[in-house]
């Protein structure tokens, strides 16, 4: 045990002190911290863009017109709650009584469950003058002024020299090579690329497509109907998804008017909704309601299956590197006059096991220390998921899982470096083993959608996979039988398997020359001793 | 001697259709200096990998230190592996503490030692450089530093003079005097004659596997017949009938030719115990006119090609 012991101290420390092992360490929060801030500053670090609105209808512009300033405004109202979230006085952590309380508790909850009529609200009641008014007694004495975000379309006036009653196919033509950003559009005395142009043709109106007209859309020729949005740019979709629903809006409002339905009615009664409760049958009447947390918690299982994988990775480097290293220069032998094969391969497997355990540890502090020094509302959440999940039966999950992985991939691994001279001869061993590794990444999802179904449970029972999809599964209840079951054959699997990775390790380690073929690693497992 | 620390019977080992080590006894006294000598793939190192009980012999026994496996003993035992190798990265105490550690010294005891190796074998000025920053010859100092620090009874060296500068192999021969001046017991595999001659008590000599000389140095020079060498132009048919003589050969010149002056050379055999000083006697007396007269001792590399010369060659063209 002492000998093991030194072992293990020694892989340890040696796996430590190394540059790799630091960077590993280092680079995962660096990532994530880089993520998460690039992320949430992303929204605002788009350009500007410049559309131009060539109405040839006289009818519909002032549609697409409202619905770009709708989308300013929703981008303002956006940024005000995340505002007034980060800035108003605490209320104690007192529930948001049933009714609100006032316009400003009216306008979060409708915030929280229907933008679009918030937004409307936003709007009718005056915007972001009236709201910052109403929310100033609110907010904290110490809070930030507010500033909006900037606007993120701009409209721009066609050339001078473009008749903009000519046919559409003329104007588009023309405009072509702006579009392509070719050419450039004058703006405030500089140069600026044109974005999109939205073209309403004089006859849009004959376009409106009604339940009655969709015969006639399916004999469409291909020649472009309705209002003409040209973008060269099609993956930021906001001034279009924008465009198309305030225009069906403006239709809509129109087709009620027609009818002679009261517009205002409408609206209210768009207002009108039953909210549905999203509850926790594992838990008493009063507190099962699905809160975020719960929602994290269900998919918190699929972080732990990744850390496991990333750390087993990070694992089976060094201990296939270690031991080849060994091998190859022939330390082994001094090695193995001294300790047992038996003893050297606890060794290496406790020294690099602490090594995988301190670097999980290194992200889980870095992770705490990040969100200590960054706070904003979004890491406020994580703090409370986290507060959640720490006191719930995950972790103990999480520890066996990991201990019983590591120990049954380690072994194997071992057993495969100790047949290798090179890493190169490693490497096509361990290919069929990684691939079986990738197997649990890949279904992390689904799992994670239907843990107690026909594919979780089957995977659960095959012991390479158990210890992810069990992990996977965590969260769920799954069935006692599964998870007694499934441990039982874990433990035995995995004692199995270190068992006869033992007999090749004690063999596969004096070998030199070619990696052995199949037969002969059977051939090891089936003799005594050397 | 007191009772033997090594002794080997009847071991053999076989790979496969191939005998590695073929019945090879043994006996090894207490505090001697043993060689291990033999051609290429003679079966050094699988016997010294048997003792260890690294590998384990097909049939026969081993009896180390009074143990039938040296894992038993292991602590009382250093080991120098005939392939050097140690970890890169660590330093050069830190790796002789590491070994004599696992041999079951304590951790302070162990890096005392270390550095006391190191001061007294010339690379105190190393001790906290890395060992991939040494010389290969370095490293080899080191490693059989780290193989002996723990004080072990049994010291077993295979190959240590390989790679070694000339100073450096004087180094060694010192450390193993040392050695064997404190009592403990070493055994080495060599190629190179001059050191077995220069430190040996007793030899093994084995090739393909088969045990063809055991005893002491004296015992070993006594295998080839001490040899006179005579250059003359007259007729010595009168010095083959002296009595110490055991047969009488002519050395043809080396490059074929005639020798200028007309003379030939001859070779002796003579016993053990005959006096070189009654053939130079006989041969003036009788008027044998004599422009060379060499009386040799067999070297111990003359003994080394006459008992495996022939199978050595073959395995070095191979």
């Amino acid at each position: 045990m002492r000998v093991t012991l030194l072992i293990a101290w020694r892989e340890f420390m040696e796996n430590v002190k190394t540059k790799g092992f630091w960077i590993g360490v280092l680079l995962v929060p660096i990532v994530f911290f880089l993520i998460f801030h690039i992320s949430s500053r992303l929204a605002t670090a788009t350009p500007t863009r410049y559309f131009m609105l060539i109405d040839q209808s006289g009818e519909y512009g002032g549609a697409v017109a409202t619905a770009i300033s709708r989308e300013h405004q929703r981008q303002v109202m956006q940024e005000f709650m995340r505002y007034l979230q980060a800035n108003r006085v605490d209320m104690g952590g007192a529930p948001p009584p049933q009714a609100p309380a006032n316009q400003l508790d009216q306008l979060m909850d409708d915030f929280g469950n229907d933008e679009v009529s918030a937004l409307d609200d936003w709007l009718s009641n005056g915007g972001l003058d009236m709201a910052l008014q109403m929310a100033r007694p609110y907010l904290r004495e110490d809070a930030p002024p507010f500033t909006p975000p900037r606007r993120q379309f701009i409209a721009i006036d066609p050339p001078v020299d473009l008749d903009t009653s000519a046919p559409p196919q003329t104007i588009v033509e023309y405009m072509r090579p702006y579009l392509n950003g070719e050419r450039r559009l004058q703006h405030d005395g500089t140069a600026v690329p044109l974005f999109a142009l939205i073209l309403v043709p004089a006859n849009v109106a004959g376009d409106v497509v009604r339940p009655d007209s969709l015969e006639r859309l399916m004999l469409s020729d291909g020649t472009p109907t309705g209002v003409q949005y040209w973008a060269a740019n099609l993956t930021d979709t906001r001034l279009s998804n924008a465009i198309q629903g305030s225009l069906n809006n403006t239709i809509r409002q129109q087709e009620f008017a027609a009818q002679g339905i009261d517009i205002q009615a409408v609206r209210d009664i768009q207002r009108t909704r039953l909210p549905l409760s999203r509850l926790d049958p594992g838990k008493q009447l009063g507190e099962a309601e699905v809160s975020m947390a719960d929602t994290f918690r269900q998919w918190a299982p699929m972080g732990f299956v990744y850390l496991i994988f990333i750390s087993l990775m990070q694992s089976v480097q060094y201990l296939l590197s270690n031991t080849i290293e060994e091998k190859s220069n022939r330390i082994i032998e001094v090695l193995l006059a001294s300790v047992t094969p038996g003893e050297l391969m606890m060794g290496k497997l406790l020294g690099i096991g602490a090594t995988g355990i301190t670097t999980i540890l290194a992200w889980i502090t870095s992770f705490f220390v990040f969100l200590q020094l960054y706070q904003t509302v979004e890491t406020a959440a994580i703090v409370q998921i986290l507060d959640v999940l720490l006191s719930s039966d995950l972790i103990p999950y999480f520890v066996f899982y990991y201990l019983c992985c590591y120990a049954l991939y380690a072994g194997i691994f071992l057993a495969i470096g100790s047949l290798c001279n090179t890493l190169k001869e490693a490497q096509s061993l361990i290919m069929p083993l990684i691939m079986i590794l990738i197997v649990p990444v890949l279904t992390m999802s689904f799992i994670a959608q239907d843990p107690n179904g026909t594919m979780a449970r089957v995977m659960s029972w095959i012991p390479l996979f158990t210890p992810f999809t069990m992990m996977n599964r965590a969260a769920a209840q799954p069935p006692m039988v599964d998870v007694v079951g499934t441990t039982i054959v874990l433990v035995l699997t995995t004692i199995a398997v270190l068992w006869l990775s033992g007999r090749i390790f004690r063999q596969g380690i004096l070998r030199t020359g070619q990696p052995p073929r199949i037969v002969e690693v059977w051939r090891m497992l089936r003799r005594r001793r050397v | 001697m007191s009772t033997p620390v090594l002794t080997l019977e009847n071991v053999t080992k076989r790979y496969g259709d191939f005998t590695a080590v073929d019945q090879i006894n043994l006996s090894i006294p207490q505090g001697s200096v043993y060689g291990f000598l033999g051609p290429n793939g003679a079966g050094k190192t699988t016997t010294i990998r048997m003792i260890l009980d690294i590998i384990r012999p097909d049939t026969g026994h081993i009896d180390v230190l009074g143990h039938r496996s040296a894992m038993d003993v292991r602590h009382r035992i250093g080991y120098l592996p005939e392939e050097k190798g140690l970890y890169k990265k660590m330093k050069v105490w830190a790796i002789i503490s590491y070994f004599a550690t696992l041999k079951g010294m304590s951790r302070s005891a162990a890096r005392h030692k270390a550095f006391e190796l190191l001061e007294r074998y010339g690379l105190k000025d190393f001790a906290e450089s890395s060992i991939e920053s040494l010389s290969k010859g370095m490293g080899q100092k080191v490693q059989v530093l780290a193989s002996i620090a723990h004080e072990p009874e049994l010291v077993i060296l295979d190959e240590p003079f390989s790679g070694l500068d000339p100073v450096n192999q004087e180094v060694l021969e010192q450390l193993i005097k040392d050695l064997s001046a404190n009592g403990q017991t070493v055994i080495f595999s060599t190629h190179i004659m001059q050191h077995a001659e220069r430190l040996c008590q007793r030899l093994l000599l084995i090739t393909q596997g088969r045990k063809v000389f055991d005893g002491t140095v004296s015992e070993a020079h006594a295998i080839i017949p001490r040899r006179v060498v005579l250059e003359t132009r007259g007729d010595i048919h009168s010095v083959r009938q002296l009595d110490g003589v055991l047969s009488v050969q002519e050395q043809p010149p080396d490059d074929g030719s005639a020798r200028a002056n007309g003379t030939r050379q001859w070779e002796l055999y003579v016993k053990e115990q005959a006096d070189p000083q009654q053939i130079l006697q006989h041969c003036f007396e009788n008027g044998v006119s004599l422009s060379r007269f060499d009386f040799t001792q067999a070297s111990l590399h003359d003994v080394f090609v006459h008992l495996v010369g022939k199978e050595a060659r073959e395995h070095n063209f191979r």
